[in-house]
Order: structure tokens, then C-alpha cells, then sequence
């Protein structure tokens, strides 16, 4: 089943520090699928926002963390609707980012295409502005921050050019803020 | 009533202001508001009272307000311009001013210089005029806005020959960095203040990609409309910035600020600045060109590919994709001009340091600059006009003369110094006539035969590179003129292809190029692109619409020297029904 859950995360960071919190007291293993999903403005004026949902083997209590949270047909909270597309997104596999996910412990360093696919639950690598899968010796620096999403259904690593030939995730690990003035 | 006399000497290189106080309905102004009478046979009189209306939001005139289809055009504008500025040699019956309307100072939270240090940077690199751009802010708002303004004048007086704008890189609520920025004149620090204390996303926390926050944004940019209509300041313009570094600028978005007012939301960055930022370690960051190393969050448009967050051959993607986004506006015949901008914070390899014992959140800036004696390779930013310039055709050598051109679509962009002067024309094909330039439609009968001649000053002299670019190809991108988009958030239009190409190879001399269009039977446009031929590859949406386009450029490993692209703004071509 598909746990979904939604406190109105305003950045994929914080998004991603509720899904480790929700995993480790719901017990999971670290290599429980977990995804984030975008979750667009609404009626009432909520601001978009970020959702999130994981793998569970069987009915579960969500611990409290999980404010709002949907599991098969049950709803809990204000933003259940939210922990519902999330829910139902990564059960469909048409959309979402996975953060947590077979095999992503040993994605470190540089690895070949190959071998990424091979040590992973990835089905499938993609190079951004190319029409071709990579070939399987290709490397990839994996940057240790690697993010797949759900795209035809399949866990797809995009890629882009980087140095030395080799490529990189196109989710680069820790994007330059906005540089406005927010003081 | 003021009748505005020169109220400050920086204006003193204009012919004088307009002295309009007639309202649409008086009789002097008629022949300036009958758009049958095209610009050129107006007299200067007219001309001016024109000018004015049109800024003003006043008049519908054809492209500004409603679209090539839906009125007539502007004319060609007969032009006398002046020697002032820079000796630059008159091209095309225009002075073409090069310019940069994206530079932060000391008294952006990330910035450093002081304004004389970007304005003499820019001076000595060959601008034109500059845009003073800090970001929006509590800070800025409540101190740096005020505090500037006597930088710049100062520097206005130091630096005659650059036009030194006061402007400020507005957060647009719900969406990305803009510059907004106003012509010289008394009203142009408090209505600055008041438009930045009213409308900035971050000022008002209204970042977030709510219809609220986009409701903000327009009445932003009618604000800016009003203070201009009721001639608070002469002048203003609006053009989005780094559009697609985190897809947070929607295309529905782009097209309702273009639509809520055409005479201030004129364009977008086609290229962003920070372009040393994809030079590798250790002799540069090494990361995303343009600081382009975004993913899609919250706020992004969810129907941006991934590949929308890159830089192709350093240009935005709405810009680099033949046939994408920025096509799919001009496929609806309404105006929106690319620029290309330094973004300047900390300039690539420089030694300075911001001053010691600043503080920004108490002073609104930073102490003065010192030399440090480090290079900072960690810094991916060039001086205004060392690599990115927006081009643009000025009648004269004066603030609002720049605002007009950037506000016609005079406007061409060049990387690197790759060529120095670009002239096209549009005109019916052997009929002995000018034409019109870049912005401007050609109204010709239906089914004639019609013609563009490209002329190409080339590079000629070394760059600031040390060396001197060659032009290896330019392409002639064609579209249809379809109409307004029934879908606001398209980003694709199917006609717009690149439908010729040609080779030069060359870095010094002239060329020249037509391409014959063949008969017009339907609303086109044209626009003209070029490139050193380092790199390449086909376009996102496939060889056939390009089939040698910009290269999605390596991170960490951009050398944006090695990479050189012009972009030309369109023309439009439209037969008589």
C-alpha cells in the first residue's frame, strides 16, 4: 500500500526531512520507496506545496508527524487531499521524486550507467536534450544525491553533460538559493 | 504645471521633453493619434506628441498595444540622430547602443561593487547605458532604493557617455526576478520606493505561485502604467529575468503581463548572466552556465520539461528552442524582445573583497570594496558588457531614446563580441524600398514577394577574450502569425523552423545575405540567429525545425568563450487582407 501524507511542506528539503522522520517511526527500512509530489495552489488560497508518500507493507497508524495523511480510503487532516495525489501519484507511477529507494545507499561516487541500473531500483537512465538512453559504460558522478522520478511508469534517473565526458543527475545537489533579499 | 525643462542636465542630451498636455480628444494632437499616418510623415511636433501617447498607454498603436494583426503597424521612423555618446558611427539611420539592464551593487545582500565600478566597467567594455538592478527587499526597500539614487547620479556625471538608469530587480510576486526601471527624472526614486514597497514578492511574502500573488504582479506592472500615465516619472520598463532557471515563470504568467500593459512589459533575458559560471575548476565554479543548477519545486509550472531548468549554448531554453516558448508568443504577432544581461554580483577571477565591518541589514549596503589580492574563481559573473550585450537601436543618444528602441524591439543580442553590427531589413522584394527593421512589420500586398537583407559587420578586433570571434553560420528562424493563443500556457507553436541557413566563416569584413521569403500570403515572422559553430546539436523539438541548434551546455564545464550565439529580435511580415 501507499501511505500519503501532507503538512504543507514548502520546500523539497523539508519535504524530505518529513518522509525520513515518517519511515523511521513507522519502522520502515531505509529502502522503502518514499517520494515527494507537488501539490498546486488551491481554492482557498493554499500555497503549493510539497506532499509526501511511501511504501507500506500493510495498513499502518501514521505517527503524528504525518498531520494529514491518506491510506487507501481513509483520510485524516486539513491537507488530506494533498497526501492523497501523493499517494495516489506513486501508486500509478506517473509522477513524483523518489528520495528513498532500493539500492540508493550504495549510489556513491561515480558508477557506470550500468551499474547504477543494475545495484539499483532504477529501470532506466535518460540524458536531458539527447533522444538516446546513455550506453551502459557511460559514467555517472553521482554527486551521492541521486533522484529518480516516476516517468512511464518507470523509476528514471534524468542525467545531464558534465565534466570529463561523464554525466551527472540533472537535480543538482544543493541549488543556488534565490539571491534576493530576504532580510 | 511643470513643462518638465530639463529638471535635471543628465536629460540634457534629449531634444526636450513633450510638452503634451492635450488629451486624446483635443484637435492639435489629431494627425499623432491618426494611425493611418505613418511615424515618418509625421512632423517632429506630431511625432513627439505620438511618442508620448504611446507611452503613456494612450494610444492603441498597432504592435505595442494590440498585436501586428490587430491594427496597423508602426512605420519606420525617419530619424536624425545626433553625434552624442560614444562617436558611434550611425548604422541603419539608428545609433546602436549597446546596454545592460541587469547590474547589482553594494547595495544588493549579494553584491559588492560600488555603482561607479560597474558603470566604469561598463563604460570601458563599450556600453551605452546600464540598468542599476538591486534586488527587492525589506532592506533595500526601506534604505538601498534611496541611498543609491546619488551613486548614480554621480556616476551620470562622472561617465557622460554611458546612460546610467536607476532600476531594481523587482521579485515578481508568484514568479522570477524582473527589472523594472524608470527614465531620470524626479519621480523616479519614490515611485521606485512606492512600487517596491507595494508590489515586491518579497517585501509583501508573496512568492508563492498563488492567483493571488499573480494578480499582485499585474497590478504591479498598472501601477508602473499609472505613475507613467500621470507622468510621475517619463517613462518605464519591465523585462522578466533568468525566465526558466526554476520554471516559476509560467507561460500564462509571461503572457498576462505582456497583455495587462504592452507599453511596460516589453521582454525577457533571452540570455541570463552569470555566464563564466559553467567555467571548470579550479579556474572557475564550475557549475550550471548562467547559474542555471535548479530542479522543478513547488511554485514550478509542472508542464516544464527538464530540460527547461539548462542553458543551450548559454541562452534560456524559452529563448534557445526554435519553435518553443518565446516563438509561441511571437506566433501570436504580439511584441516581447529578448535582451542579454551580465547580472553582474562578483565579476570572475576578480581580487576585491566587500569592505570590512559592513552591515548590510543596518546600512542598506556595503562598506566600500578593498583588494583583497585573491582572485575569485569561485565567482561566475562578467562586467557589464565583457560578454553579454543587448543591442539596441536609438534614435538618439538619450535615456528615453533607449527606452523607445528597447520598447520598438530594435533590440539584437550578442555573446563574446561575436559580431559588431547587425542590419536587416524586410522589404517587398525588388521594389527599391527600405523595408523595416527588427520590431518593426512589414505591411506589404498579399501575395507579394518580399525579402530580408541581413548585412554583418563581423567581429573584426579581439574580443576581451583576446581573440577575435568568427561567425561561422546564421539562421533565418521563420514562424506563422497565428493569433492569440487559445491556450496561455502553451510554450510550442508548430510553423516556426529555421528556413535558412548561411555560411561565412569569417571574423573580419562585411557580409551580406538575402533571403527571399517567396510570396506572403499569410502573417509571418522572421528573426535571425547566429553562432561561432563551436557547438551544436539538434534542436528540442527536432532536426527538421533545427536542425543545428545551441548544445545543452556541460555542467561544470562550460567555457562560455568557446560557445558564441547572436539572437535578433523578429520582424513581422503582414499582408493586406
Amino acid at each position: 500500500m501507499i501511505l500519503g501524507f501532507d503538512t504543507g511542506a514548502r520546500t523539497l528539503p523539508e519535504a524530505e526531512h518529513l518522509l525520513h522522520t515518517v519511515a523511521r517511526e513507522l519502522g520502515l527500512p531505509g529502502d522503502a520507496v518514499g517520494c515527494t509530489h507537488f501539490v498546486p495552489a488551491g481554492p482557498a488560497g493554499e500555497e503549493p506545496h510539497v506532499a509526501c508518500s511511501l511504501a507500506v507493507p500493510g495498513p499502518v497508524t501514521p505517527p503524528p508527524a504525518a498531520t494529514s495523511w491518506a491510506l487507501g480510503d481513509a483520510r485524516t487532516g486539513p491537507l488530506a487531499a494533498g497526501a492523497a495525489l501523493a499517494a495516489a501519484e506513486h501508486a500509478d507511477r506517473r509522477g513524483g521524486r523518489i528520495v528513498t529507494f532500493p539500492g540508493r545507499d550504495l549510489l556513491t561516487g561515480t558508477l557506470s550507467a550500468g551499474e547504477l541500473r543494475s545495484g539499483s531500483a532504477i529501470d532506466r537512465v535518460l540524458v536531458l536534450a539527447s533522444p538516446d538512453p546513455p550506453a551502459d559504460d557511460v559514467l555517472i558522478v553521482t554527486n551521492e544525491h541521486v533522484r529518480p522520478v516516476w516517468r512511464d511508469g518507470l523509476m528514471t534517473l534524468l542525467t545531464m553533460p558534465a565534466a570529463g565526458g561523464r554525466l551527472a543527475p540533472a537535480e543538482v545537489p544543493n541549488p543556488t538559493p534565490c539571491c534576493a533579499d530576504h532580510t | 504645471m511643470s513643462h518638465g525643462h530639463h529638471h535635471h542636465h543628465e536629460h540634457g542630451h534629449e531634444h526636450g521633453h513633450d510638452h503634451v498636455h492635450e488629451d486624446l480628444g483635443d484637435n492639435e494632437a489629431a494627425p499623432a493619434r491618426d494611425l493611418s499616418i505613418p511615424d515618418g510623415e509625421l512632423p517632429p511636433g506630431q511625432l513627439s506628441r505620438r511618442r508620448m501617447f504611446r507611452r503613456a498607454g494612450l494610444l492603441g498603436a498597432g504592435l505595442t498595444a494590440a498585436g501586428v494583426l490587430g491594427g496597423q503597424g508602426q512605420a519606420a521612423a525617419a530619424t536624425t540622430p545626433g553625434n552624442e555618446g560614444r562617436g558611434r558611427e550611425p548604422r541603419d539611420g539608428y545609433q546602436w547602443l549597446a546596454g545592460d539592464h541587469h547590474i547589482h551593487t553594494q547595495y544588493s545582500s549579494d553584491g559588492i561593487y560600488r555603482v561607479i565600478d560597474q558603470v566604469r566597467h561598463g563604460n570601458a567594455y563599450g556600453l551605452g547605458w546600464m540598468v542599476i538592478t538591486d534586488h527587492g527587499g525589506a532592506t533595500h526597500a526601506k534604505i538601498g532604493v534611496d541611498k543609491v539614487n546619488p551613486d548614480i547620479v554621480a556616476a551620470r556625471e562622472s561617465v557622460k557617455d554611458t546612460l546610467v538608469f536607476q532600476g531594481l530587480e523587482w521579485n515578481i510576486p508568484a514568479a522570477e526576478h524582473g527589472t523594472v526601471f524608470v527614465a531620470p527624472g524626479r519621480g523616479e526614486v519614490e515611485t521606485l520606493k512606492e512600487f517596491e514597497n507595494s508590489f515586491d514578492g518579497s517585501v509583501k511574502g508573496a512568492s508563492s505561485n498563488t492567483p493571488q500573488n499573480e494578480a499582485l504582479a499585474i497590478a504591479g506592472l498598472n501601477f508602473l502604467a499609472d505613475a507613467v500615465r500621470k507622468r510621475r516619472i517619463p517613462d518605464a520598463l519591465f523585462l522578466a529575468n533568468h525566465p526558466s532557471r526554476k520554471g516559476i515563470d509560467s507561460p500564462h504568467e509571461i503572457r498576462g503581463w505582456r497583455d495587462a500593459q504592452p507599453s511596460i512589459a516589453v521582454g525577457m533575458e533571452g540570455a541570463p548572466g552569470h555566464q563564466a559560471a559553467g567555467i571548470p575548476k579550479p579556474n572557475g565554479p564550475g557549475g550550471g552556465r548562467g547559474i542555471y543548477d535548479s530542479n522543478p519545486g513547488p511554485d514550478s509550472f509542472p508542464g516544464y520539461p527538464a530540460e527547461s531548468y539548462k542553458t543551450f549554448g548559454g541562452f534560456d531554453w524559452m529563448t534557445a528552442t526554435v519553435g518553443g516558448l518565446w516563438d509561441s508568443l511571437l506566433a501570436e504577432g504580439k511584441p516581447w524582445w529578448i535582451t542579454a544581461n551580465s547580472d553582474a554580483h562578483w565579476v570572475h577571477a576578480d581580487t576585491s573583497d566587500r569592505g570590512p565591518n559592513s552591515d548590510f541589514n543596518a546600512n542598506g549596503r556595503y562598506e566600500d570594496p578593498i583588494y583583497k589580492g585573491v582572485a575569485n574563481f569561485g565567482s561566475g559573473d562578467f562586467w557589464p558588457g565583457y560578454y553579454s550585450r543587448t543591442h539596441v537601436g536609438a534614435e538618439d543618444f538619450s535615456y528615453r531614446a533607449v527606452m523607445d528602441g528597447l520598447r520598438a524591439g530594435r533590440v539584437w543580442v550578442d555573446h563574446g563580441g561575436l559580431i559588431s553590427a547587425l542590419v536587416v531589413r524586410a522589404r517587398a522584394a525588388g521594389a527599391g524600398q527600405r523595408g523595416v527593421t527588427l520590431g518593426d512589420t512589414l505591411h506589404v500586398r498579399r501575395g507579394a514577394r518580399v525579402e530580408l537583407a541581413i548585412e554583418i559587420t563581423l567581429a573584426g578586433r579581439p574580443n576581451w577574450a583576446q581573440f577575435v570571434p568568427a561567425l561561422a553560420r546564421v539562421d533565418v528562424i521563420q514562424g506563422d502569425v497565428t493569433g492569440p493563443a487559445a491556450d496561455k500556457d502553451a510554450f510550442t507553436t508548430p510553423s516556426t523552423k529555421v528556413v535558412k541557413s548561411f555560411e561565412v566563416g569569417r571574423n573580419s569584413g562585411t557580409v551580406t545575405f538575402t533571403y527571399q521569403l517567396g510570396a506572403v500570403d499569410r502573417p509571418v515572422y522572421v528573426r535571425l540567429r547566429g553562432t561561432d559553430g563551436k557547438r551544436g546539436a539538434p534542436g528540442l523539438l527536432g532536426a527538421a525545425v533545427d536542425p543545428n541548434g545551441p548544445q545543452i551546455d556541460v555542467y561544470g564545464d562550460a567555457d562560455p568563450w568557446n560557445d558564441l550565439w547572436f539572437y535578433s529580435n523578429p520582424i513581422w511580415v503582414l499582408p493586406r487582407r
